[in-house]
């Protein structure tokens, strides 16, 4: 039956979320920035709302994880993803490990002693062109992991990380290992910090380097994705294109609540220059939107409820809302003409993050390919068992 | 709960209007489009089809389909009337967008005589749709000096004992010159401007009403549009829409617009139905066409523009599905009538140009369905309010309300 009404539950969920952004994430949003992190007792206020650990028992439905995302990052994209301790690790966990390892691993993310949840990453994104794939090779009880990972989110604090890395035969050869513990600072560990990369945007969220040198993975922490490792291993890919999706709806939203107000209390020639068509119209059209980007995700995000995860409708939803906040953060940016410059506004902000959440899990050219590959019915790259996953060349592009 | 998926009814109505689309209209499209007629023969087979699919049905209390299928509540115990209207529209109007225009019935007449008529009136005008043959409402607001700008209408109209007189033109009206009955909207005095508006019907027959030329025109040729010409028309006093009364401190002219908050929706699902058609023919004209189905770098673009347009069909028609959910909730929905109208006239007709690139010089021959999509799909940025119309309406809610969601 179409829809639209959120249940109760939604409802005062959404509002418990919308509270925190106003009063604390908005509040802080350009010291959680400046300082690369979160203030702890941000963390602290963040964990007492219990929805890290609704996500780490069951995993939150997609419906309501579409509106938790959205408003976490209507208040401060960065500090939105910075908040999600658990990252894409729980979901990955569920997708491509066996309830064993779900249990064990899972218990990774929890709160420790300190109250603090342990943070999830995963390791997609390779070192760059020349400098090769991250390899497996197997030996005995287990997987010996050599190579770079890049733009890691969470990287520094990960108590737990998910690496794909390239072995022979499955997947387009890849495969992927659960690293528990945090990477080693030395630079004489196996797992350890590389670079930290200094980030356009989501400055909140710690990102970096990952080095693999010769670590070995026991057995027991391959995750194999049940019978079907390609098929799971892209279910994980959608899951982070609906998280993607509802964070540029939210930022979005952002961006065009500003620009309407500002642009109903800025006067020139005598009026509001909201009152002006060529503003008016620019406004209806990033409402129009961010409005159609927030139902495309939702009808994502119910299907995959509905037990069918539909990898074109997630990339499709993800492509349109990457595309809406880019509009809406650049509209918001330029309808505040210089004051949307200066960093006294979020406007700037905005601009730069949408770009960012663009290029996180995935970009909006890889999102057209999925939809083209099931579009078409097969692989633009002409790899048919690969349709819909980022093929070996595209993939130091992805993070 | 936010769900997307088709009740029971919403299925059946689906199904049922896209066979209807396949076997039926599809077949005869090009021919009707060439002809600029819709044989009596189809028109009447497709009239059972009221109160499935088309707004301004005839209302039960005359013996009529009332909501038909719609009026079935769904589990909220909400009519499902719009949108089933929209579901059918889209699927019908991938067949043939100009039969649905054309499908017997009150049409746009309906919804005003049903929101602004007394029972009386209601039982009159509604009643000729039980009688056998072919039988049309209308809707005449546009004129020549008066289009976006409704409130400048000038076709006048004056008390003259039992009668009202009606002079002035009307055009671009659907079904115009085989309408039974028009609703006429003309004024007691042009300077009152909205509150000066009356809404009268206006039988077939009336001393001093004529029809004046059928158009020719870009697209959905097989459908009727005609001038209507009034010259001291004697209109019966009882055809004054709700009676005298309904207009002392209410403005004729908020009926004359109400009747777009449930038509736009419909109107932007039967673009997205044509658009539909042409994105379906340029995907199978690139899997099928032997030299593009390679890896090329063209085929690279091709298949990446086809997703583009893919995921904007797809979001213009959940902007429909929003604004006729929020219609049968009995919500306000001016403005997201107005966004589906606007957003989906927009993608569609950047994927009707779209198939006319990918199909090459293919796309270009009326001996092909895409050449007439494109022809037909550029109205709908214009009629029932055009694309800068659409963007005032969404402009002025947004700026006066708090936002939404």
């Amino acid at each position: 039956m179409i829809s639209f009404a959120l249940d109760d539950d939604q409802r005062l969920l959404q509002d418990t979320v919308r509270r925190f952004c106003r009063e604390v994430l908005r509040e802080q949003m350009r010291r959680h920035e400046q300082q690369g992190g979160l203030l702890p007792e941000v963390e602290q206020a963040f964990a007492e709302l219990g929805l890290i650990d609704l996500e780490l028992d069951e995993g939150l439905p997609h419906r309501t994880a579409a509106l938790v995302h959205e408003e976490l990052a209507w208040g401060d994209p960065g500090a939105a993803v910075a908040l999600w301790t658990p990252h894409l690790c729980a979901g990955a966990l569920r997708e491509l490990g066996t309830p064993e390892q779900q249990a064990r691993l899972l218990a990774r993310l929890r709160r420790g002693p300190d109250q603090r949840y342990g943070r999830g990453a995963v390791a997609y994104a390779e070192g760059g062109p020349g400098q090769g794939a991250t390899v497996a090779v197997p030996t005995r009880g287990g997987y010996v992991l050599s190579g770079t990972k890049r733009f890691v989110l969470h990287a520094p604090q990960a108590e737990l990380t998910i690496v794909f890395a390239q072995l022979d035969g499955g997947c387009q050869g890849m495969g992927a290992f659960a690293i528990a513990g945090r990477p080693a600072a030395d630079p004489q560990g196996s797992f350890r910090l590389g670079q930290r990369h200094e980030l356009l945007g989501l400055r909140a969220a710690p990102a970096g380097e990952l080095v693999l040198q010769e670590h070995l993975v026991p057995e027991e922490d391959r995750l194999r994705g049940g019978d079907d490792f390609c098929a799971a291993a892209r279910r994980v890919f959608a899951r982070a294109q609906l998280l993607t999706a509802a964070r540029q709806v939210g930022l979005a939203r952002a961006a065009y609540e500003l620009a309407l107000s500002y642009t109903q209390d800025r006067r020139a020639f005598g009026k509001p220059v909201a009152h002006f068509q060529a503003v008016a119209f620019a406004l209806a059209e990033v409402h129009m939107e961010v409005e159609s980007a927030r139902w495309l995700l939702w009808q994502a995000a119910a299907e995959a409820d509905a037990g069918r995860l539909d990898l074109a409708l997630c990339a499709g939803a993800a492509a349109h809302a990457c595309e809406a906040a880019f509009c809406a953060a650049d509209w918001c940016v330029q309808l505040l003409g210089g004051a949307g410059f200066m960093e006294d506004f979020p406007a700037e902000k905005w601009l730069r993050e949408a770009k960012a959440l663009a290029l996180v899990g995935g970009t909006p050219q890889l999102y057209e390919q999925i939809v083209a590959a099931q579009v078409l019915g097969q692989d633009p790259e002409g790899n048919p068992e690969g349709a819909g996953l980022p093929s070996p060349r595209l993939q130091p592009f992805l993070t | 709960m936010i769900d997307f998926s088709l009740s029971p009814q919403q299925q059946i109505v689906r199904e049922v209007a896209h066979q209807i689309a396949q076997t039926v209209l599809r077949p005869g499209s090009l021919q009707w489009d060439q002809q600029h007629r819709i044989p009596d023969e189809v028109l009447l087979q497709l009239s059972m089809l009221r109160g499935g699919f088309t707004q301004g049905e005839v209302p039960e209390e005359v013996g009529g389909e009332g909501e038909g299928v719609g009026a079935v509540p769904d589990r909220r115990h909400r009519s499902q009337a719009n949108r089933i209207a929209v579901l059918g529209a889209e699927e019908l109007a991938w067949g043939d967008a100009s039969v649905l225009l054309s499908l017997p019935g009150p049409g746009l007449g309906g919804p005003p005589v049903r929101s602004m008529g007394t029972p009386e009136q209601r039982r009159r005008f509604f009643s000729v749709f039980q009688q056998p043959g072919l039988h049309y409402g209308a809707y005449a607001l546009t004129e020549p000096g008066a289009g976006s700008d409704v409130a400048g209408i000038q076709t006048r109209c004056r008390k003259q004992g039992r009668y009202y007189l009606l002079s002035g033109r009307k055009c671009y009206i659907t079904n115009g010159a085989r309408a039974d009955w028009v609703v006429v909207f003309a004024t007691v005095d042009p300077a009152l401007g909205r509150a000066g508006h009356r809404a009268f019907v206006v039988e077939r027959g009336t001393p001093g009403f004529s029809v004046g030329k059928i158009e020719r025109k870009m697209g959905l040729r097989a459908s009727e549009t005609a001038e209507l010409i009034f010259e001291e028309a004697r209109v019966p006093e009882e055809n004054l829409l709700g009676g005298e009364e309904y207009y002392r401190g209410k403005e004729g002219f908020v009926g004359a617009m109400q009747t777009f908050d449930s038509t736009r929706p419909m109107v932007a699902a039967v673009g997205l139905g044509i658009a539909r058609a042409a994105w379906e023919a340029a995907r199978d004209f690139v899997r099928d066409h032997y030299l593009l189905s390679r890896p090329l770098p063209r085929y690279a673009q091709l298949a990446a523009q086809l997703a583009q347009d893919r995921r904007l069909l797809d979001a213009a028609r959940l902007l429909c599905w929003r604004a006729a959910w929020m219609a049968d909730e009995g919500l306000p929905n001016s403005k997201e009538a107005s966004m589906a109208k606007a957003y989906a006239a927009r993608v569609a007709l950047r994927i009707c140009a779209h198939a006319v690139d990918i199909l090459g010089a293919h796309g270009l021959q009326t001996s092909q369905l895409v050449e007439k999509w494109y022809r037909d799909i550029k109205v709908f940025d214009i009629f029932e309010g055009t694309g800068q119309i659409q963007r005032i309406v969404i402009s002025r809610r947004i700026l006066r309300e708090p936002p939404s969601f």
